[in-house]
């Protein structure tokens, strides 16, 4: 009886402690614009305000050499891996968090006039870099002004003035409608949004920030050796709780048998992207634990397919291409059968992306008889040489899979394997990239800022690397730019969307899962550890300060 | 003797002058690291921002005048890749280039010229077999292979060895307590990684030994020494090894060179920071003053050894500086 009764007391204490340690943050919201506002939906941010110690060492290997510049917000590139770093070291006016795609962060509050002509943010009161020195508005108002990485030319161009109200009030006002501000803003697309101190930046210049940073982020910089290893450790004044683990490590470590050996001898604590023949052993280890982590879809392009003269003009032979590829195979040889096969070639993860799951659009089909039989109607009853097939790198097997599949119907190529630098020169060319026009090249993106960001770079004829230019496509893409109207500009991408698939155009594989795995000194032990994957759309695991080790010996 | 050396040294600045064009040449050839940094869908105007801040915009006589320009004095120009002064970068991977390269040395050493003495001594006999072998092994077996084995053995199934980089340790220039320490500390790191880089050349070490001391061994002066009645491990002692030496030591300081400057594959598989990984990473995402300060600092290595090596020549045989 007494034992139950003190349980019932830890349980209530254990309830009411939870409530107290997590609370989303709902401040009073004066208005800091006047008239009409746009309907924005940011998450309130979920502040922890019981202070634990961090404890522990978390060494994580990313699949990269580890580039300084990444430390360095100004010059953010399209990298999505970049953001590991600003998850650590920055924090962003809003960005991705478990709770949502856009989350308030170092702002508490976040408007935008129905016009899309201003935008204005409040700061959390009370904002400090590592050093101490205030976060304020200036730096916010510097940063932008300072930007120099992707997207930095539209932000320019579209910038009328800032208008800094106070220390933590700030609008931004726009020489016309600037519909994609908040999305492009957010954190989890570019890096104008992570606030770097002007003080410190202006005393050390861009070297010095590179080789030394300071923000207002999770984890305080210690020590780099370029390319090999750089060592954060936890900042107890952070806004939003105390980091969880005391010291991150990262280690650069480009080949996947390192990778696993590290997690095998238990150097390191986490590692991305298992993949192919080293998945399996991963998966068979008792001390190891995974999760997929889905990221992006595997697809294929046919680069001038809209040349009369090319085999992939008949929408036809697209088909059977689809048609002759065993995705099933294809994922549970790459991925041990967690990829799924999927119908549309945007992740799902993406809000305005169209479901492939056969739902909004049908899982495509493996049947050679019926891809035969397409290809007999067409000029090519017997099948055709193409050129090319230029996989992915360094997912040669992949292609060698699908070369396999395409030639058991008739379509017969060799399988071009470019080394990784001249695969991403080719592609960024697009359709130029690609003489001839009897290719097939098999790409994966998994690109931030909605389904319309990959559509912008690869189906649209302005683009620089277009592989898609149709005019139903363009009209659609016309209106979408023009539209003020969130829920029209929604069906229009969608609308691209499904014309690409039905068309073939875009001829998606499977759905891939990203592996990462962690090793036994990753709390909480056995299952739960997923939860740090909880972010949507993103590719690592952030944030940073949830996350829980054990403590040194 | 004077001008035989300053002879020598013209030729060696025209050789670091050629390999300095020819890599800046070559370089260039490999591809856009523009596309490469920018990334597929860049906009045009922010790509030509990263153009100019890495000085591609300008014709390519005056990147290389910029470029001559820095290298005279000390500066090998920025990393596209890894955003920093490439010196300062090289000169943070040197010391673990060094330590690596010393211990894979030490082990050629040790294991090579015992085996190969033995051989020649005991030629045509069970040693002199087994000495072949483990020639022919040492040099059949790739150093990768070697150390993946050795990662599964020791690492992994055994759990004695850490599989990955060198350690905390690390020698900072400007802190000269650590000038000292850095070589002597995490040990246990460095044995796995020198072993199979060590072991690929004790093979190449084992035969040049062998072969010198079989040419000594069978020369006229020994014979003669022998005829005397000197005692056969005086003669092996002092007349044959120190004769048969000599190509060996040529040969094992090219080898030192090399293992420093080019231990690429030992380096990806042990993720160990030295100077190959470098040139590995420059190459690979088109670095250029990445790979050619690299490739100029092998170089420089390469033709102050030669330098050396022909001024002491110059001495040791007045022939030679006299034919010159």
């Amino acid at each position: 009886m007494i034992t139950r009764f003190l349980a019932a007391i830890a349980g209530l204490t254990l309830v009411a402690a939870t409530c107290t340690d997590v609370a989303a943050q709902s401040p009073s919201r004066a208005p800091i614009l006047s008239g009409p506002l746009a309907k924005l939906d940011i998450k309130d941010a979920q502040i922890q305000t019981a202070k634990g110690k961090p404890q522990g060492t978390l060494t994580i290997a990313q699949h990269f050499g580890l580039d300084p510049g990444w430390l360095d917000p100004l010059e953010h590139g399209y990298a999505i891996t970049q953001m590991t770093y600003d998850y650590l070291v920055h924090d962003a006016m809003i960005k991705p968090m478990p709770q949502g795609e856009f989350t308030y962060s170092l702002a508490e509050q976040a408007e935008m006039t129905a016009d899309f002509l201003k935008a204005a943010f409040r700061l959390r009161p009370g904002l400090k870099f590592h050093d101490g020195q205030p976060l304020t508005t200036a730096d916010v108002k510097w940063t932008y002004e300072n930007f120099k990485g992707f997207y930095s030319k539209l932000f320019r161009d579209k910038l009328e003035h800032i208008q800094v109200v106070d220390d933590r009030t700030i609008i931004f006002h726009f020489k016309q409608p600037f519909l994609e501000f908040m999305d492009l803003y957010n954190g989890g697309v570019s890096g104008i949004g992570w606030i770097v101190p002007r003080h410190y930046y202006e005393k050390v210049g861009r070297d010095g920030f590179k080789a030394h940073p300071i923000g207002a982020g999770p984890y305080k910089f210690v020590s780099q050796q370029a390319g090999v290893q750089m060592v954060f450790e936890a900042w107890g004044e952070y806004w939003r709780r105390t980091p969880a683990t005391k010291t991150i490590v990262v280690k650069g470590i480009s080949q996947l048998a390192a990778r696993v050996a590290g997690l095998e001898t238990g150097e390191l604590d986490l590692a991305f992207g298992m993949t192919g023949k080293l998945l399996p052993r991963v998966m068979q280890d008792k001390n190891l634990r995974w999760v997929p982590n889905y990221t992006s879809v595997w697809y294929l392009m046919f680069p001038g397919y809209n040349e009369p003269d090319s085999p992939f003009h008949d929408k036809r032979v697209r088909q059977a291409v689809s048609l002759a590829i065993n995705r099933q195979f294809l994922a549970r040889q790459e991925s041990q059968g967690i990829g799924k096969v999927w119908g549309n070639w945007i992740s799902p993860e993406n809000r305005d992306a169209v479901k492939g799951d056969g739902t909004e659009l049908p899982l495509p089909e493996f049947n050679p008889e019926k891809a035969k039989q397409m290809l007999a109607q067409t000029k090519f009853p017997n099948g055709f040489d193409f050129e090319w097939y230029v996989p992915f790198v360094p997912y040669l097997d992949m292609g060698e899979r699908v070369v396999t599949d395409l030639r058991a119907v008739g379509i017969r190529g060799k399988l071009q394997a470019v080394e990784g630098p001249a695969f991403r020169a080719k592609i960024g060319q697009g359709r130029k990239g690609y003489p001839g026009n009897r290719t097939i090249v098999q790409n994966i993106d998994p690109r931030p800022g909605g389904a319309q960001a990959p559509i912008s770079v690869y189906a649209v004829c302005g683009s620089p690397a277009s592989f898609v230019c149709e005019p139903p496509i363009e009209e659609l893409w016309a209106k979408h730019q023009t539209s003020r109207n969130p829920e029209e500009r929604d069906r229009l991408i969608k609308a691209i969307q499904k014309v690409l698939i039905e068309e073939y155009y875009m001829v998606p594989m499977y759905w891939n899962p990203f592996v990462h795995v962690v090793g036994p000194r990753v709390l909480p032990e056995g299952k739960g550890f997923e939860r740090y994957w909880d972010t949507l759309h993103a590719p690592y695991p952030w944030p940073w300060e949830v996350w829980e080790v054990k403590a040194d010996k | 003797m004077r001008r035989y050396i300053l002879v020598r040294a013209l030729y060696s600045l025209v050789t670091l002058w050629l390999l300095v064009t020819i890599i800046f040449g070559m370089v260039r050839l490999t591809g856009d690291p523009i596309q490469m940094k920018g990334e597929v869908g860049a906009d045009p105007v922010y790509l030509e921002e990263i153009k100019k801040r890495w000085g591609l915009d300008k014709a390519l006589h005056q990147q290389y005048a910029s470029f001559i320009g820095k290298l005279l004095q000390g500066d090998f120009g920025h990393s596209f890749e890894k955003s920093l002064s490439v010196r300062d970068i090289y000169f943070e991977r040197l010391p673990n280039s060094l330590k690596l390269g010393l211990a894979a040395f030490v082990i050629s050493i040790v294991l090579g010229v015992p085996l190969g003495m033995l051989s020649a001594l005991r030629v045509n006999t069970w040693w002199d077999n087994v000495g072949k072998m483990i020639a022919l092994v040492g040099l059949s077996m790739p150093g990768f292979f070697v150390g993946m084995v050795l990662i599964i053995i020791f690492g992994i199934e055994l759990g004695w060895l850490p599989v990955l980089g060198k350690g905390g340790s690390a020698l900072v220039w400007g802190s000269p307590s650590t000038w000292l320490t850095f070589w002597f500390r995490d040990w246990l790191h460095l044995i796995m990684p020198a072993f199979a880089l060590g072991w690929y050349f004790s093979g190449a070490m084992l035969r040049i030994t062998r072969s010198g001391m079989l040419d000594v061994l069978g020369s006229d002066y020994i014979k003669l020494v022998r005829l005397k009645g000197v005692p056969e491990r005086m003669v092996v002692a002092k007349h044959a090894l120190k004769n048969s030496m000599i190509p060996v030591l040529t040969f094992a300081g090219l080898n030192l060179l090399i293992m420093v400057n080019v231990a690429v594959v030992i380096e990806v598989i042990f993720n160990w920071p030295g100077v190959g990984q470098l040139l590995y990473d420059g190459l690979s995402n088109r670095d250029f003053p990445m790979v050619q300060g690299v490739v100029l600092m092998s170089g420089l290595m390469i033709v102050m050894l030669n330098f050396t090596i022909d001024v002491l020549y110059g001495y040791v045989d007045p022939r030679i500086r006299l034919s010159r």
